[in-house]
């Protein structure tokens, strides 16, 4: 779109400080000093960032938009916008509310006192779903006008190419002609893999010759080990652990059914790329999963925290071809409107309503 | 994952262990957990066999730092 992009990120092993890809240039900040938790390391982190975007500054000039995402990145974003009298937008891709489910303590007030102070900063705020939106709106008296809803995007072409799903599914401990149930993400409470998990004993039932394919990594690893272990499903599930985004893409377009089993999605960007790969999906009725998917139209919704619900509705899918075809076929057609063509083009237009508004014009 | 493993994992990302150049020796990490080095084997062992640590001897002494598993991970709660 014309445009010079310039990102300001953490670094990370193996990547370069440096990176030009077109007219987006990656600047990656090593933060060289320790401290004790992580709270302290984020604040710390953004204090590189500002000095980096400074630098980047004084070389190119003042950006016409300074663009920071979630609690994460707010306080260097604010502190930019004030030095360099650049408009602000904040995206959120979450709540801590949501993410916390509303229980308090001290670190979480800190998070929502920057997410508070970021949405009333910037100019404006973009939310990844109409219900981040209204959560934004809620949360933080945001007014209306200022918050705009764009949601996430899939590149349909990335999910389209050849894939040797024999070679894949044989990777993955997939025998003969087993159905291959996957479901990807972090593995941290709010994802609901326990429920996935749980709910694999009554699918093997009905299903017997499939196999559980969990791909990520996080905190809760060793425990849904366990949990696997306990409900005599542990011989049939695969733990991936984090895959590159061509191992992803083969893992999804080898799947019979990816089960989204989330129990709070701001916007659930795998359901859409398991969309997209033409695969059917299960999710949960939570959050942005609830607007991406129309209820057997293009996918299953099932309640969330409810392992009879998600085995109900994935046996369904794997039982019923005629019915897993449709949605797959409709699951395809609803990714195509989530192109990060119109994705762009929505961020364009609030950036130009942002410069229209700033305070410093 | 235990409390005392998250701890650690967590302790090695903020203090900026990720790499071989910026490892930090068991005693180190000790120091900055308040813990005995010895009473730590159990966790580091559980974090190098998850992938998420690697030992390096560069410097004749073992030091341990995050992989980008670990990297990963220690963040995931935010993500």
């Amino acid at each position: 779109m014309g445009h010079e992009v310039h990102v300001v990120t953490l670094d990370f092993p193996g990547a370069p400080y440096e990176e030009e890809l077109g007219s987006l240039h990656i600047h990656r900040v090593a933060v060289d000093i320790p401290t004790p938790t992580f709270h302290t390391w984020v604040l710390l982190f953004n204090h590189f960032f500002e000095k980096r975007v400074g630098q980047l500054a004084r070389k190119y000039g003042a950006p016409d938009i300074i663009h920071a995402h979630d609690w994460l990145t707010v306080s260097g974003g604010i502190a930019a916008k004030h030095l360099l009298r650049s408009p602000l937008v904040v995206t959120f891709h979450s709540t801590e509310a949501s993410r916390s489910s509303h229980s308090p303590s001290p670190e979480s007030a800190l998070v929502e006192g920057l997410e508070w102070w970021g949405s009333f900063e910037a100019a404006r705020v973009i939310a990844v779903s109409g219900w981040m939106k209204s959560e934004v709106i809620s949360m933080f008296k945001t007014p209306t006008s200022k918050v705009a809803d764009i949601p996430n995007a899939v590149d349909p072409l990335k999910f389209e190419g050849p894939v040797d799903t024999r070679a894949m599914r044989e990777k993955w401990g997939v025998e003969g002609g087993e159905k291959l149930i996957t479901a990807v993400g972090r593995f941290t409470s709010q994802k609901g893999f326990d429920d996935l998990i749980r709910a694999y004993p009554a699918i093997r039932r009905s299903i017997p010759a499939s196999r559980l394919l969990l791909i990520g990594d996080g905190y809760m690893r060793g425990e849904l080990e366990s949990l696997a272990e306990r409900v005599q499903v542990k011989e049939k599930t695969t733990f991936a652990g984090f895959v590159s985004d061509a191992e992803l893409v083969g893992a999804l377009r080898s799947s019979d059914v990816v089960v989204v089993p989330s129990r709070f999605e701001p916007f659930g960007i795998i359901a859409l790329e398991a969309m997209a790969s033409g695969v059917p999906v299960v999710v949960s009725r939570v959050g942005g999963l609830a607007e991406i998917v129309e209820d057997t139209v293009d996918g299953l919704e099932v309640e969330p925290d409810s392992p009879s619900s998600i085995a109900e509705a994935t046996v369904r899918v794997l039982s019923d071809r005629e019915l897993a075809t449709r949605l797959a076929q409709k699951g395809r057609e609803k990714a195509k409107v989530y192109s990060w063509e119109n994705a762009a083009r929505r961020t364009l237009e609030t950036y130009q309503e942002a410069e229209r508004e700033s305070r410093y014009e | 994952m235990s409390e005392r493993s998250k701890k650690l994992l967590s302790t090695l990302l903020v203090l900026g262990a990720q790499s071989p150049e910026r490892a930090l020796t068991i005693e180190e990490l000790a120091t900055k957990l308040g813990v005995e080095a010895s009473g730590m084997e159990a966790e580091l062992r559980r974090l190098l066999d998850a992938g998420y640590a690697n030992v390096t001897s560069a410097s004749g002494t073992p030091k341990v730092y995050l992989t980008g598993t670990g990297i990963i991970t220690a963040s995931s709660t935010y993500s």
